[in-house]
């Protein structure tokens, strides 16, 4: 990346907020994980809606390719689905409640999910059948698996860091506090997104420090450790507390690594790091509120998707016909060069 | 469902009435009356605006409602939030109201005008609901206060709850649910020489009064009795002597111990206990606030209810949920929700209210009411008429102005109602 990222069009006008968004493996469509329970299949780089997959009571709250092309989803009530095709492949009750995340092995046979009931399954691609579980007991927002398919990184919300073996036995245990904070009666913030590097030497962990709770001010926060030894190589963390959380995670070409986070409504960014080096070589406030990006596999293009600008409002907040409006997700592709 | 007690039962007789209107509802006839049939409140206020949604109104799959499934009740038909399975267990003891519409979107005339009751501009500040009991039924036998108030961070006297009613019908705040601070008399102290310095204080309250306004000494003075009263009863405040399984199936957070605290003093015989919670202003990150804050209320309260159900209390305690609005359906970028007083929800139990019923509706996506909408006016109407007393026809009296207690234009929940 010699050049700064470039915005690629008018943002796509996704018609309801979306959380997730994941190219394919041959980066010829992006999968967009929406709170009306649809999974909406846009050709890209296009932006052409192609199709819609509908099985999802709840919000879907995350999303998977596997290597063969095939995607799984997870939504709030805890259904876990895989979609081939465009065909429901499987569908499963995973969870008691919200599926956080779904992390898929190296060689895209096992896939694993945490939860709000505070459970790790396992389970296998090809038919979502459980292979192992194990319950940790408090909530559960982020997995990864180590790029050698060995390990699983799952991060909680009071901070933690675990590394599980294949046999979901604890190996190493890592204390973020920084990521929580109980204010009152209400705990806060959480290792919302987990990422490997590359070689698999560096574990990012990024979410908030928060301030408070109810309205959730806090700090965006990236921390780059040592997945060994827990040690923290180097952390970022946001200038103004009206920032929020980083939300999402993705790795660039020549191990970069790329953010986007939402705060106080109006507050986002883009951001691009070039480690070990913890200020951000690029930032763009172009699209408020964003929730998730990902990077295409030719390396080219990101995808990233935010809220619509004036999103809040006490009372009845009417809009430009007199409804009461809906926000929606706009969904930017970068160039990245 | 049999209602544990009717308001009719226990409606003033017209003398009684005519008794409070000509001498204010201070009279002992009246107080008596209410007292003799022993009258409590349980008030819990979640301050900041608890979601109608990720609570008593869900509307799963639909635009707005939110990443959470609705679960049935004990109660069939009645579904709430899945973050209130406890809660839901209890449903047969409690009533919902889901078509609230309210007046205000900011906090700080929310809050007061909710806890005062909105009423009509008389020119005068009306009492919090908690001060207008403590002049309706007043403090009972239990050698008590009559309002205590169990919150987060600092307590004190909070004389500014009694309005127009006046500084001895205030607040005593038990900040984190502890006795005020310096309550004990120093060991160092004798009885004797506490007795002789309270003395030498009442005559410089009565020099100080000769010339100045008669409220601020009325209140300073009224403190020192209250904290007279505590002094006998600091045991009250040490919930390690309650049982194990208390303390655990409360929880050992703020609103689980002041939940506890508040069971304790209801007990006791305090008539009127608010147990306030904050943080509930969940403009961000809503629905994981939602997650973590609901579940602490859910369990207290259920276990609360649950016993209060057990001593056979609810046939003469009122509770009730509320907060000063709900939250908007409109999710804005933060993933949260905003203000939203236009259709929200409360919850009741106990004394004078119909068990196991959801009264009123919101239309599909939850953006409007879809049956009559009620106001703070006839939440304050339903609540007294609850304790038996008559919310039409009983006046306060400011000097010789009198002065409705609830707003006139309003009138009770019927449905609500047992």
């Amino acid at each position: 990346m010699n050049q700064p990222p470039k915005e690629r069009g008018k943002p796509y006008p996704l018609p309801v907020q979306a959380t997730r968004i994941r190219f394919d493996p041959k980066g010829q469509n992006i999968a967009v994980a929406g709170i009306d329970g649809i999974v909406r299949i846009l050709q890209s780089p296009e932006l052409k809606l192609e199709k819609e997959l509908k099985s999802h009571q709840g919000w879907v709250t995350a999303l998977a390719y596997l290597p063969s092309g095939e995607l799984l989803s997870a939504d709030s009530w805890g259904q876990f689905c895989c979609w081939s095709e465009s065909q429901l492949r499987w569908s499963h009750t995973a969870h008691q409640n919200g599926i956080r995340a779904i992390a898929v092995s190296p060689d895209g046979k096992d896939c694993a999910t945490c939860s709000r009931d505070g459970l790790i399954r396992i389970a296998k691609t090809r038919t979502g059948e459980k292979l192992r579980e194990r319950i940790i007991g408090v909530d559960l927002f982020s997995i990864t698996y180590s790029p050698d398919g060995q390990t699983l990184a799952i991060g909680d919300l009071f901070g933690t860091i675990r590394i599980l073996d294949q046999q979901l036995k604890t190996v190493r245990e890592f204390r973020q506090p920084e990521f929580h904070l109980l204010d009152r009666i209400q705990d806060v913030g959480g290792i919302r997104c987990l990422l490997y590097s590359h070689d698999g030497k560096t574990l990012y962990a990024a979410g908030s420090q928060p301030k408070t709770g109810g309205f959730v001010q806090g700090f965006p926060r990236l921390a780059a450790l040592d997945p060994l030894t827990g040690a923290v190589r180097w952390v970022w963390k946001g200038a103004s507390e009206s920032e929020g959380f980083i939300h999402d995670l993705c790795l660039l070409p020549n191990d970069r690594i790329a953010a986007v986070t939402s705060g106080q409504p109006g507050n986002g960014k883009l951001l691009i790091w070039s480690p070990p080096d913890a200020n951000p070589i690029f930032q763009s406030t172009k699209i408020p509120n964003c929730h998730s990006l990902d990077l295409d596999p030719k390396g080219q293009i990101l995808a990233m998707i935010g809220t619509n600008a004036n999103s809040s409002g006490n009372g009845r907040v009417k809009g430009k016909t007199g409804e009461y409006p809906a926000n929606h997700s706009p969904l930017q592709l970068w160039d990245i060069g | 469902m049999r209602p544990s007690c009717k308001p009719h039962e226990h409606q003033f007789s017209r003398r009684a009435f005519l008794g409070a209107s000509l001498g204010s509802l201070a009279l002992p006839a009246v107080a008596e009356q209410l007292r003799k049939e022993k009258r409590q409140i349980l008030f819990i206020w979640l301050d900041g605006g608890m979601s109608q949604l990720e609570s008593w109104d869900p509307k799963p799959k639909t635009m707005f409602g939110g990443p959470f499934r609705s679960i049935p009740t004990s109660v069939p038909g009645i579904h709430i939030s899945e973050l209130l399975p406890e809660t839901a267990k209890l449903m047969k003891h409690l009533a919902i109201i889901r078509s609230v519409s309210t007046q205000d979107n900011s906090h700080s005339a929310g809050v007061d005008r909710i806890q005062r009751g909105d009423p009509k501009n008389r020119g005068v500040v009306y009492p919090y609901f908690g001060s207008a009991i403590a002049k309706l039924i007043g403090a009972g036998t239990s050698g008590l206060p009559p309002y205590v108030w169990v919150k987060p961070m600092n307590g004190g006297f909070i004389y500014k709850d009694a309005g127009f009613l006046g500084p001895q019908y205030g607040a005593l705040a038990l900040g984190d649910g502890k006795p005020p601070e310096n309550l004990i008399r120093p060991p160092e102290i004798s009885p004797d020489d506490d007795n002789e310095r309270n003395e030498l204080r009442k005559l410089a309250d009565r020099r100080y009064q000769a010339q100045r306004e008669k409220k601020t000494v009325e209140a300073n003075s009224h403190a020192f009795e209250l904290a007279s009263q505590l002094q006998k009863r600091v045991s009250l405040f040490d919930l390690s002597k309650l049982p194990q399984s208390d303390q655990d199936r409360y929880g050992t957070h703020d609103l689980g111990r002041h939940l506890l605290l508040a069971r304790r003093l209801i007990e006791e015989g305090v008539t009127f206990v608010k147990v306030t919670s904050y943080g509930w202003d969940t403009h961000g990150d809503n629905f994981n606030g939602h997650a973590s804050l609901v579940p602490k209320f859910d369990r207290p309260f259920a276990s609360l209810m649950q016993d209060l159900s057990d001593r056979g209390l609810l046939d003469q305690v009122l509770v009730i949920v509320i907060s000063e609005f709900g939250r908007t359906l409109r999710i804005n970028g933060h993933l949260g929700r905003d203000h939203w007083p236009e259709a929200w929800s409360i919850c009741m139990g106990g004394c004078g209210i119909r068990k196991g019923i959801a009264v009123g509706k919101t239309n599909e996506l939850g953006t409007d009411i879809a049956t009559e909408p009620y106001d703070v006016g006839h939440l304050f109407h339903t609540w007294f008429e609850a304790l038996g007393i008559n919310s039409e026809k009983t006046n306060y009296f400011n000097n010789s102005q009198p002065l409705p207690i609830a707003h006139e234009e309003m009138h009770a929940v019927k449905e609500v109602l047992a």
